[in-house]
């Protein structure tokens, strides 16, 4: 007994001078797991422990559950170290290991917890290899083209084992991307779409067996997408945009300009305007400005051209000529002297002007039938013609005959008529007008009864001329009321009044000037004997349309 | 409902075959067989995930599955080595051994002491469904290949009841459950590798 006791105390004695040292039995190891890549081999690893300061040792030992034995692990230096591979000759599937490892040094040893292991439930592959990523450039839109290989050892053409596929792609540079994963199933290529181009993606890749673990993702592999298709698109999109703000600018621009762009395109039309006439003038009521521009245009419209004379036709209904008419060319002012009337015709004609065409034309008026007339007068006109008189306008020119001729032709045939006066003075746009001569002029004629046609201010008409002894001077003039004939204005009283002036033909007497109120004055103050009006027109009549027309009045006023 | 939607599809090959209508080709029924077989292993890992791993020491040893008297392949080589007929011979007689068995822990389940007992019950039932459906295009399957294929062993489930306490309730449980997981996983394996001969044309579908 005390042997036993003193035995004990020594080993206690010893233990503890050994922990004094530092040594002792190893650690107990830990198994940490078992894999199996393919499903035909496994490795187990463990984790060593405290090696106890001396040189451990470490052993596994195996249990099949269909058989019975411990077996010792085949191979420690496959896997490297502490680990055991099971090669395929020592690998069972649907059977349960029964596995240890065992911890030995000089001190002892140490037993690991048992972990039962069947291989079907340790398979784990490894990642899949020889991945490759490429984009693939379409024209609709790229997209990558990711291919790989399953692991090497992993043996996919018997059957045995069915690998799935996983892979993972997210874009570097965005921050907070995550992980996108697709499901490849056995495939052993994916294409990914929807890229965003310049940016550059990371892809993985996982497999599994069956119902295995999933395997460590693959290394990643980096791609970049090229940015080509963005820039043409962008293109794009900027001219889209500039067009759209140049069209808005434009529609905006005309719809502020409405009324302008209304104008350009659709202009309006012009009204009437009278030549001559100045409307704003007329609105203003200035009176002066009024009559200085009517007066200044020639209004009513003198004859401005060599057409709208007054061509004299002579019309002799006797064969007798006077001798006055071969002599006496001492007048001035006369184109033909057949008495005071012509004179006045003459004036009262052309206020302004000296018809000495007049001369010219009847010197060429005459038909052979009545040359013996014509010789007359044309003796008659080249008398005058050889005695210069002073005119106050200017003479026309000889040369201007045949423009004057065209006219008096027309009368000629008129002249030539017998029945001249009759049938004019029948004709219900004639009307006879009786001028008395003065004594003077009776004395100097000795014509029985001329006709003489004028062609009347207006184109178209003509006045015939005749002087009979007994009764005077008869004029057939058109009716006022058939003629657009404009009137002399004599002073504008407001909006919508106007004054005319008369028109008088004072026979030998101080003509009334023309001017302001004067007119209603001289009418009174001086009556000319024969104080008729040929066409005067005196009153006020506002048409309807806005313009002025002439009113006979009675000759009442 | 995509699990269901398979096996309606295989009972609609089957109704097809029957009425004559378009035959189905082998590969395809291989292909769907192997399909609806992966999904056995899967439902039950789910199932299995329930019970907490409990100590190696109560569980008893997977050789006491009732399965285990069948000589099955253990490792690749010899998977490889097995005839076609052999192969098929041998996914049927272990689907056919474990209708027992689940009718056994479809009754079970209801009353198991377990918090998600409802889950573990309706795990059952579906594994029920396909073992049945696939154990129908099995048939489907034996008919085209040949009589020779037909053979099936008949292996007898003994087990009566799981136990009378609760512990040992749960834990025969348990031991069902990862024996059915194993024998699936055995039966989805031979199925593959049949597959990949079946169609020797496209090797890319092995």
């Amino acid at each position: 007994m005390w042997g036993e006791v003193g035995g004990a105390l020594v080993l206690l004695l010893l233990s503890e001078v050994l922990d004094c040292i530092g040594i002792s039995p190893p650690g107990k190891p830990v198994l940490i797991n078992c894999r199996s890549p393919e499903k035909e081999t496994f490795t187990c690893r463990w984790d060593p422990g405290f090696d106890g300061g001396l040189p451990t040792t470490h052993h596994l030992y195996y249990q099949k559950e269909d058989s019975y034995g411990m077996y010792e692990c085949p191979d420690y230096q496959a896997a490297g170290s502490n680990s055991c591979f099971f090669n395929k000759s020592h690998t069972s599937i649907w059977v349960n290991y029964n596995i240890t490892v065992v911890a030995i040094n000089s001190l002892g040893s140490t037993v690991s917890d048992p972990l039962e292991v069947d291989v079907m439930y340790i398979v784990q592959p490894n990642a899949p290899e020889n991945v490759t990523v490429s984009v693939v450039e379409t024209e609709e839109s790229p997209h990558l083209l990711v291919k790989w290989e399953p692991p090497h050892e992993a043996d996919t053409r018997s059957g045995w084992i069915t690998l799935t596929y996983q892979l993972r792609v997210k874009r570097q540079n965005k921050k907070e991307s995550e992980w996108e994963e697709y499901a490849s199933g056995k495939q052993t290529q994916l294409i990914i779409y929807s890229l965003h181009p310049g940016e550059v993606y990371m892809v993985q890749l996982r497999c599994k067996l069956d119902h295995s673990l999933w395997s460590e993702w693959s290394t990643t592999t980096h791609t970049e997408v090229p940015d080509y298709f963005l820039k043409e698109r962008s293109i794009w999109i900027v001219v889209t945009v500039f067009s759209a703000f140049i069209i808005l600018l434009v529609t905006f621009t005309l719809a502020m300009k409405r009324k302008y762009v209304k104008h350009c395109l659709l202009p309006p039309v012009p009204g009437p305007k009278i030549s001559g006439l100045d409307t704003q003038l007329l609105k203003s009521g200035r009176s002066e400005d009024i009559l200085s521009s009517l007066i200044n245009q020639g209004f009513p419209p003198t004859i401005a051209t060599k057409d709208q004379q007054v061509d004299y036709l002579l019309v002799f209904d006797s064969e007798q000529v006077t001798p006055d008419l071969q002599n006496g060319q001492t007048r001035t002012n006369n184109s033909i002297d057949h008495g005071c009337y012509d004179h006045s015709l003459l004036m009262e004609a052309n206020n302004k002007e000296v018809k000495v065409g007049g001369r010219e034309t009847v010197e060429q008026g005459y038909s052979e039938g009545l040359e013996s007339t014509f010789r007359k007068t044309k003796g008659l006109s080249t008398d005058v013609t050889s005695h210069p008189y002073p005119q106050k306008k200017p003479f026309n020119n000889v040369t201007e005959t045949p423009k004057q001729a065209t006219v008096s032709s027309k009368y000629r045939s008129l002249s030539h008529h017998k029945d001249l006066w009759d049938s004019l003075a029948r004709h219900l746009d004639y009307r006879e007008t009786v001028v008395k001569s003065q004594s003077n002029c009776d004395d100097k004629h000795n014509l029985s009864s001329q006709n003489i046609v004028t062609p009347s201010k207006d184109i178209g008409y003509v006045e015939v001329h005749r002087w009979t002894k007994s009764i005077g001077l008869k004029v057939l003039v058109p009716k006022m009321d058939k003629r657009q004939d404009y009137s002399k204005v004599s002073v504008v009283e407001n909006d919508n009044v106007v004054l005319l002036k008369r028109e008088t033909v004072p026979l030998n007497c101080t003509s009334c000037k023309v001017g302001g109120n004067q007119s209603e004055k001289c009418l009174q103050q001086k009556p000319c004997k024969p104080n008729m009006t040929v066409p005067a027109k005196e009153g006020v009549h506002i048409g309807s349309n806005g313009y002025v027309e002439p009113v006979t009045m009675s000759h009442t006023l | 409902m995509a699990r269901r939607s398979q096996g309606t599809k295989l009972h609609l090959a089957v109704l097809c075959l029957v009425v004559s209508c378009h035959a189905i080709g082998l590969s395809d029924l291989m292909e769907r067989a192997s399909q609806r077989s992966d999904q056995l292993p899967h439902s039950l890992v789910h199932a299995d995930s329930h019970f907490p791993p409990m100590g190696r020491v109560m569980m008893p040893r997977p050789s006491m599955c009732h399965t285990s008297s069948l000589q099955t392949p253990k490792d690749k080589e010899q998977a490889l080595r097995v005839s076609e007929n052999e192969l098929i011979s041998l996914a049927r007689s272990l689907l056919l051994a474990w209708n027992d068995p689940l009718l056994l822990l479809s009754s079970e389940a209801p009353t198991l002491p377990h918090p998600s007992n409802g889950d573990i019950s309706s795990k059952i039932r579906e594994l029920q469904d396909y073992s049945k459906s696939l154990g129908d295009g099995l048939d489907i399957l034996v008919n085209k290949m040949g009589p020779s294929s037909q053979y099936i062993s008949s292996i007898p489930f003994k087990g009566g009841d799981l136990g009378n306490d609760k512990t040992s309730r749960l834990i025969n449980f348990h031991f069902l459950m990862s024996c059915f997981r194993r024998d699936s996983h055995k039966i989805d394996s031979f199925l593959k590798v049949l597959r990949c001969r079946a169609t020797k044309m496209r090797p890319e579908t092995c």
